[in-house]
């Protein structure tokens, strides 16, 4: 059909007919070519992902939440960093060597060689110092990552250490590894910014595996290989990320055949297990969030423990969590997930729950509420359907129940002292919380300096403050995995919470993709390697 | 005519003072701290305080809004606090987007729906004016977003045709990724003006000048290019003009199903964020378009109405 049209277009005058002709197979011909997958297929070995948010911030010293660290992972190297894997542990990165000298120093010496892009030179010590010490040096939002840094003392062109105040595991955990971690060039910052403060959005040096070639907000993030880079090479000769609220959106893009790696929703993973995207390998990753419903302590309707009680005991967490999460959620038993230190086998309260307890406790609150309680709760589906089923189990002892829905912006306020009085009305709480791979993480929301802040529960207990700074320092393991059993044990019987669950991070990618994927599924974009 | 334009446009300009106005009450009325939205759970108290300083949110909100109208008259929209970057400098670089998807969008559902209009009209009665009817009715009543999801299920997954997401790059690549949005925002209005050019149509065909002109012995081609669609057309005009406001709602949701950068997007999510220096910004502008979209729809109806110019 082609070489007729194209022999009458040669021959003939250019008529109406020959042009109709012609534009009708150009059409046939353009709408038989699967264009989307021609125009991708442009980039060559470009790995593309999504992400649930854009960037924000690529200041490691003032980074603001994963998805910026993601990228940062990508353009900055650390001393040490997460190992990939099912296993939470870490490996060491620019560090030749790193070791706990005693509670309080960390002695560490960098490899040698490793420069910074452009003409920032070698990596040195002086730039860990930098590095480390300007989170605090300009009260960064997350200084408190470095817990009780005081410096770090340099003792050669490649050795420091860094000396804290008192014993701080997280370091290991989340400090090191993670978002402060990052190491960039004293001497680049102070061109950029002439205080060494925070440089947004513009990094003035890269000192990783990547550079930020282009970020065209809310559209893509373009990172290339970095020149510069003197370590491992890594997979891929560019990585596209892709900004998507809505992981949905990100499955029919993934379908479609528009990205390579994607997180998948849970009300999604039962059918992709069942019959895949072709060429698909699907993962399931335990999260580290942790979803519970609150109890506002110093809400005169909850003041009595016995009602508390027979709340956590009227709920069915397995029921909750099943018709949220279709059944691909676990129940929780605390705050901590399982693969962290302080994780808890069972909580005290079984998670069917027990209605007859619930009445007993209900019968010596005095009965039920005059009236009904509150629950506040997040706009999302998921959210929703839990206050649904939590208000159903409820009225099965006879207790009550109004759902009040909210967006994002009022939501997150509501415990706050500092946003006026809602948080005295506020009654239940679903809430749900991010984690870093350490139970200090979790635990310090629920502090008694923390009430009206975080804490919307308002529970105070000395007895839990005292060991969350034990835990702190503590340097076995085993020991700090119990104090953090304890710590969850205390506010289980405070009433003040009901459990939920830690939900999941299910994945999808292409099956000739060798992902390295932290154990809660997120993934480390520099140790992607196979093809796409 | 110069009067009516100055009349309309000092109207728009206070349409525009109102609506802002309005929107500043509403965001310090509805809860959340943009500050603490902005800093994350770990900002010390005093930080939160800094930023709401930074951000003039420890001012009276009288002062707010006149602060912010002098900055307009500056040309700053202000900065946007989580990246630093001047709200000029986002705003108008996401509104390119949105503005390409909603002319396309308009574009080709007007020529589409003017078309199907006129032959409804002209072929009133038969099967075939019953079949647009239908069309024309069943695509009004499919909500944009559920026709863009079915449209990104059916020619971007199974068929693998078009790109599911973005907005590409380059002119060819960017068509393309153009094709499945616009369809989804546009389909629904392709209904919506043939309805109402058939209905403006049928009422004009049977007016005393449009007889005068068949007496002339003018041909029907003629009589229906210059005595009706001229006048049939004037009801889909002011239609559109007003139709710009739901076209940039229609498009945030398209925008999320696609994920493509536009302003649609931008005011969700700096809604949700409680980022108000962005939500001010972004709304002002938009507000300013479909303000400047009527009053061009209203213009452009006076050109084509001698009557409606005359009785200016």
């Amino acid at each position: 059909m082609t070489k007729t049209n194209t022999v009458s277009m040669a021959s003939a005058p250019f008529g109406r007919r020959a042009f109709l002709k012609g534009a009708a197979s150009t059409c046939l011909f353009a709408a038989t070519m699967p264009l989307g997958s021609r125009i991708w297929a442009q980039s060559g070995q470009t790995l593309r992902l999504s992400a649930y948010a854009d960037i924000d911030a690529l200041d490691p010293a003032f980074y603001q939440n994963g998805y910026n660290v993601d990228v940062m992972n990508c353009i900055y190297t650390k001393l040490i960093r997460y190992k990939a894997g099912r296993e939470w542990d870490w490996e060491l990165e620019s560090a030749e060597e790193i070791e706990q000298v005693d509670d309080t120093h960390i002695r560490f010496k960098l490899k040698q060689g490793l420069q910074f892009s452009g003409d920032y030179g070698e990596i040195t010590a002086e730039d860990v110092k930098f590095s480390f010490e300007r989170a605090i040096l300009h009260d960064s939002p997350v200084k408190s990552d470095w817990g009780p840094l005081d410096h770090v003392e340099v003792t050669g062109r490649y050795e420091g250490v860094i000396v804290l105040k008192e014993p701080f595991q997280p370091l290991w955990t989340i400090a090191l590894p993670y978002g402060t971690g990052h190491i960039v060039s004293k001497k680049a910052v102070l061109d950029a910014t002439d205080d060494g403060g925070n440089f947004g959005m513009t990094p003035p040096v890269f000192s990783g595996a990547y550079v930020l070639a282009e970020w065209k907000s809310n559209q893509y993030v373009r990172l290339t290989r970095n020149p510069a880079w003197t370590g491992p090479a890594p997979g891929f000769d560019e990585i596209r990320i892709l900004p998507m609220d809505d992981t949905k959106t990100a499955e029919r893009a993934y379908e479609a055949g528009d990205l390579d790696f994607t997180q998948i929703t849970l009300s999604s993973l039962a059918q992709y297990r069942q019959d895949p995207p072709a060429n698909t390998t699907i993962e399931e990753y335990p999260s580290l969030y942790y979803v519970w419903l609150g109890m506002n302590l110093d809400n005169p309707a909850l003041g009595d423990k016995n009602l508390r009680q027979a709340i956590q005991y009227a709920i069915n967490v397995k029921q909750v969590v099943d018709a949220a999460y279709f059944g691909e959620a676990e129940p929780a038993t605390g705050l901590i997930a399982p693969g962290l230190p302080g994780h808890r086998d069972h909580s005290a309260i079984p998670v069917e729950g027990d209605l007859d307890k619930a009445r007993e406790f209900l019968q010596a609150a005095g009965g039920p509420p005059s009236q009904p309680l509150t629950i506040d709760t997040l706009n999302a589906s998921e959210w929703t359907t839990m206050a649904q089923i939590i208000q159903a189990q409820l009225a099965k002892v006879g207790i009550p129940t109004q759902i009040n829905v909210q967006d994002s912006g009022s939501f997150w306020t509501l415990g706050m002292e500092s946003e006026g009085d809602r948080w005295k009305n506020m009654q239940l709480v679903l809430n749900r919380f991010s984690m870093l791979p350490d139970p200090y993480y979790a635990t310090s929301w629920f502090v008694s300096e923390q009430v009206g802040i975080w804490n919307w529960e308002r529970f105070s207990s000395p007895e839990f403050d005292k060991l969350h700074q034990k835990a702190l320092s503590e340097i076995d393991p085993d020991e700090r995995a119990a104090i953090y059993r304890q710590m969850q044990d205390i506010m289980e019987q405070s009433g003040a919470y009901r459990f939920l669950t830690h939900e999941g991070s299910p994945v999808m990618y292409r099956d000739s993709l060798e992902p390295a994927l932290r154990p809660d599924g997120r993934p480390l974009l520099p140790r992607f390697s196979g093809s796409v | 005519m110069i009067y009516y334009a100055t009349q309309r446009f000092l109207l728009s300009v206070l349409i525009v003072i109102v609506a802002i106005s309005l929107l500043t009450l509403m965001l310090h009325v509805v809860p959340g701290d943009p500050a603490t939205m902005i800093l994350g759970p770990r900002a010390t108290p005093e930080l939160i305080e800094q930023t709401r300083v930074a951000m003039g949110l420890d001012q009276p909100l009288p002062v707010q809004i006149v602060k912010f109208f002098g900055r307009i008259l500056h040309g700053d929209l202000g900065t946007d606090v989580f990246t630093g970057r001047a709200v000029s400098d986002i705003v108008f670089e996401q509104l390119p987007y949105t503005l390409v998807l909603i002319a396309v969008s308009i574009l080709w559902s007007s020529v589409l729906g003017i078309v199907l209009g006129c032959y409804s009209a002209l072929r009133a009665g038969t099967w075939l004016d019953t079949l647009s009817g239908i069309l024309s009715v069943g695509t009004i009543s499919i909500p944009a977003f559920v026709m863009a999801l079915y449209a990104v299920l059916i020619f971007a997954v199974s068929l693998g045709w078009l790109p599911a997401i973005g907005a590409g790059e380059g002119f060819f690549d960017s068509a393309m990724h153009l094709i499945l949005p616009a369809f989804a925002i546009g389909i629904s209005w392709v209904g919506y003006i043939a309805r109402m050019v058939r209905a403006s149509m049928l009422e004009v065909m049977g007016a005393p000048h449009v007889r005068m002109a068949r007496s002339f012995g003018l041909t029907e081609a003629r009589i229906v290019r210059a005595y009706i669609l001229r006048i049939a057309v004037q009801p889909a005009v002011t239609l559109l003009g007003t139709g710009v406001a739901h076209l940039f709602s229609a498009a945030v949701f398209v925008e999320v199903i696609f994920a493509r950068p536009g302003i649609g997007a931008l005011i969700v999510s700096s809604v949700n964020e409680r980022n108000y220096p962005i939500i001010l910004g972004a709304v002002l502008v938009t507000t300013a378009i479909i303000v400047l979209a009527t009053l061009l729809s209203d213009l452009t109806v006076a050109l084509l109405d001698p009557r409606q110019r005359e009785a200016l």
